[in-house]
């Protein structure tokens, strides 16, 4: 074996084995010895063909790290593309903030509580949203019992799901993150509160007349047909669906077709094409359905919320009635009061209101003369298009227009990088286009096929909810887009933030033109959601830990 | 831009001058942020490892000698922060100083050297720079991107000049062992190297 030297050592001889050591020659290339000592080493690879091969692959080594870590292989990131700097307060963002949150006052007060006190006398009094929305308003009684679960399930996954494109800029809440995945987990895999029969139609499903179910019924199948009892609740997803028994607890339906001729001592809630109500419902009824025909000799011993395109009310309702649709016709008795939203109302001669009558629609209300009415009609007509002479209008609008600047600005302060990622996303029109087109069309299919799955119900609802939210913040990405190009870019979050305004601004002013506005609309909201899908999908792609650069 | 121009850049954001503030932001950002990434392990690290260096460049700007180069000082600031950020997450798997020190050193074979650049393209060397323990990561970076003295570097891990050498010599060797194991870095290589 050859005899090396570090550097240090005693020098070494001229023997040609005596060679100095690998370090020696590293601070030989990288200039760090004392010129004694670079005069010996030099002296001794030239005459030393081992060392002079050492320095040379040690020098080409130097060279290929320097390469190596020079490159500029990955682009900086959006994200970085603005300096940080600290703001100041101006009085333009007080004034926009403060007309966000009017804005957003406006909206919750003019729009969200009225909805809810509407739901609200239509028997869906629970406090909570997300119970109201999608829980105790749509499901039957059985669910209360299993309703916090379900509730937790669905916080869970809707903050996972929130968490998973920002996840880089929130990766310190990891752990919280997977508290919460954990505990999704646990409640999904939690024993169900009671039992229940469950019935796979093989395609049919008939309970025949003079048997009963227990418990509560549970059945999935091409027909349904219940003529017998069920002590609890029917819970069915079908094609066809025909109820000709005795339901003690109450209907939840999901069916093409729903024919109700027997009773039900609870409430008759579901999702329909095609709804046929000729028994009795004790309770409510709340139902989504294209058509809706209440026969005359039905009756509802509650309210009714009834969403349809077309719905002819001729049964008996005990209480209040809140409709929205197409077409709206009430031709029988109507214990308490209505509430209509509707393009056409009409009253036929049969109908017996006991209550006001609230509706705004497009066209006049049609009333029979032999209509009883405890009151007058309390009508609001709409007029087609906006009211450009009302100075409320503008005041609307500009409301409006701060509510999503305020969304836009929460965006650009809490989650920087995934704005700047998706403005930049939204450089690239006609990808984002085409990304946005898709989203639009597969998300809320591919939702909706996961509710019905009834295990991915969280998830198909949860993903409806940031679709929705999706499509809300479409047009500050857009806006910012717009902002950027109209001004150029330039560094700083208030920057950013000002460019947005303007942006949105011009979006708003655009969007009120007669046609032109809806058209520029749609095309915002598939622009932004398409880019929005891009910097996700473009996020979900590169691995979180370390990688190679 | 000259360095006349960069001192007047300088100037100006030293008065706190936005614009210009942002013009060297986007001037050397990527380079910071390239740095941070050789020495960081993660990408979202690098990128915040980038705006906070810029915050302090930018509350330090006053205590800047312009008649230092401007980007060994930028490179320093962004050193002491990656190295801080690494040792607040007490994730160092360096060896101590002293099993270091007593490293042997042989002579490697040129021709195997030789070999191993030749075969490795420079995302083979970023992606074994990867595996390299903290310190080794960022003394090959302070070295051969940076372009640090080893005063600097001293300075920089808190180690004694005449340990640069080893220092780098051991990351090196670290370098070349994962590179010739496919990215997995042995225990630790004693200084054969190849």
């Amino acid at each position: 074996m050859n005899a090396f030297h570090r550097d240090g050592n005693p020098p070494f001889g001229d023997a040609p084995n005596d060679h100095f050591d690998e370090m020696t020659g590293l601070l030989l290339l990288e200039g760090q010895l004392d010129d004694a000592r670079v005069r010996e080493v030099s002296a001794h690879a030239g005459s030393c063909t081992a060392c002079r091969q050492l320095l040379q692959v040690l020098q080409n080594e130097n060279i290929w790290l320097r390469k190596a870590l020079a490159a500029e292989e990955e682009p900086v990131p959006a994200r970085l593309v603005f300096a940080p700097q600290r703001g100041q307060s101006h009085w333009g963002w007080i004034a926009a903030l403060g007309l966000g949150f009017g804005g957003a006052y406006t909206f919750w007060t003019g729009f969200v509580e009225p909805w809810f006190d509407q739901a609200g006398q239509a028997g869906f009094s629970q406090g909570s949203l997300l119970t109201m929305l999608f829980f105790t308003g749509a499901l039957w009684k059985g669910w209360d019992a299993m309703r916090t679960t379900m509730e937790l399930l669905a916080a869970g996954t809707l903050v996972v799901l929130g968490m998973w494109p920002l996840r880089r800029q929130w990766r310190r809440f990891a752990p919280v993150a997977f508290v919460i995945s954990a505990l999704a987990l646990f409640v999904t895999l939690a024993p169900s509160s009671s039992a229940a029969e469950i019935h796979h139609g093989d395609p049919n499903y008939v309970l025949p007349a003079g048997q009963q179910s227990a418990t509560d019924l549970i059945v999935t199948a091409n027909y349904t047909r219940i003529d017998g009892d069920v002590n609890g609740d029917l819970i069915v997803f079908s094609n066809s669906v025909t109820v000709n028994g005795h339901i003690k607890g109450d209907i939840l339906a999901f069916a093409q077709e729903l024919r109700m001729n027997g009773t039900v001592e609870g409430n008759l809630r579901g999702g329909c094409h095609s709804l046929i109500l000729n028994g009795s419902v004790a309770k409510n009824v709340s139902v989504w359905t294209q058509n809706f025909d209440m026969d005359s000799k039905a009756t509802v011993g509650g309210t009714a919320m009834v969403g349809s395109n077309d719905a002819e009310l001729d049964g008996h309702i005990a209480g209040d009635l809140l409709a929205f649709g197409n077409s709206i016709t009430i031709d029988g008795p109507l214990g308490g009061g209505a509430r209509v939203r509707a393009h056409q109302l009409t009253i036929g001669s049969d109908a017996d209101i006991k209550g006001n009558t609230d509706y705004n629609g497009w066209r006049q209300p049609q009333i029979s003369q032999g209509a009883k009415l405890a009151s007058p009609i309390h009508a609001t007509i709409q007029r087609p298009g906006p009211n450009y002479s009302s100075p409320r209008f503008y005041w609307h609008e500009t409301l409006f227009w701060g509510a999503v600047f305020i969304f836009g600005l929460l965006t650009l302060l809490t989650a920087p990088g995934f704005f700047f990622d998706v403005v930049a996303a939204s450089k690239r029109i006609g990808t984002s286009l085409g990304w946005g087109a898709l989203v639009l069309i597969v998300t809320p299919v591919a939702a909706v096929a996961a509710i019905f799955t009834i295990v991915g119900a969280g998830v198909g609802i949860a993903a409806l909810l940031w679709y929705v939210i999706a499509l809300f913040a479409a047009q500050i990405f857009v806006g910012a887009w717009l902002g950027e190009t109209l001004l150029g870019s330039a560094a700083g979050i208030g920057a950013a933030a000002g460019r947005l305004a303007l942006g949105l601004a011009v979006i708003r002013v655009v969007s009120i033109v007669p046609i032109v506005g809806a058209l520029v609309q749609v095309v915002v909201i598939v622009w932004g959601l398409g880019a929005l899908a891009r910097a996700v999908h473009g996020r979900m792609r590169h691995p979180m830990a370390t990688a190679a650069v | 831009m000259n360095e006349a121009e960069l001192a007047e850049l300088l100037s100006q954001v030293r008065t706190g001058n936005a614009n210009a503030w942002g013009d060297l932001y986007t001037r050397h950002a990527p380079a910071i942020f390239r740095f941070c990434r050789r020495v960081l392990p993660a990408r979202e690290d690098a990128e915040d490892a980038t705006m906070e260096i810029f915050m302090k460049v930018r509350q330090k700007i006053g205590s800047y000698d312009s008649s230092k180069p401007f980007m060994a000082w930028l490179y320093k600031v962004a050193a002491n922060h990656c190295w801080d950020m690494l040792r607040r997450r007490r994730i160092r798997q360096d060896l101590e100083t002293g099993d270091v020190e007593t490293m042997p050193l042989e002579h490697p074979d040129p021709s195997q050297l030789e070999s191993l650049i030749d075969e490795h393209a420079g995302k083979e060397v970023r992606a074994g720079l990867a595996t390299l323990p903290d310190r080794a990561r960022l003394a090959l970076t302070l070295r051969y991107f940076a372009e640090m003295s080893y005063d600097e570097i001293a300075e920089t891990l808190g180690v004694r000049r005449e340990f640069v050498g080893v220092l780098l010599l051991r990351a090196r060797h670290q370098l070349r062992a994962a590179l010739s194991s496919g990215g997995q870095l042995p225990e630790f290589s004693s200084g054969r190297g190849l």
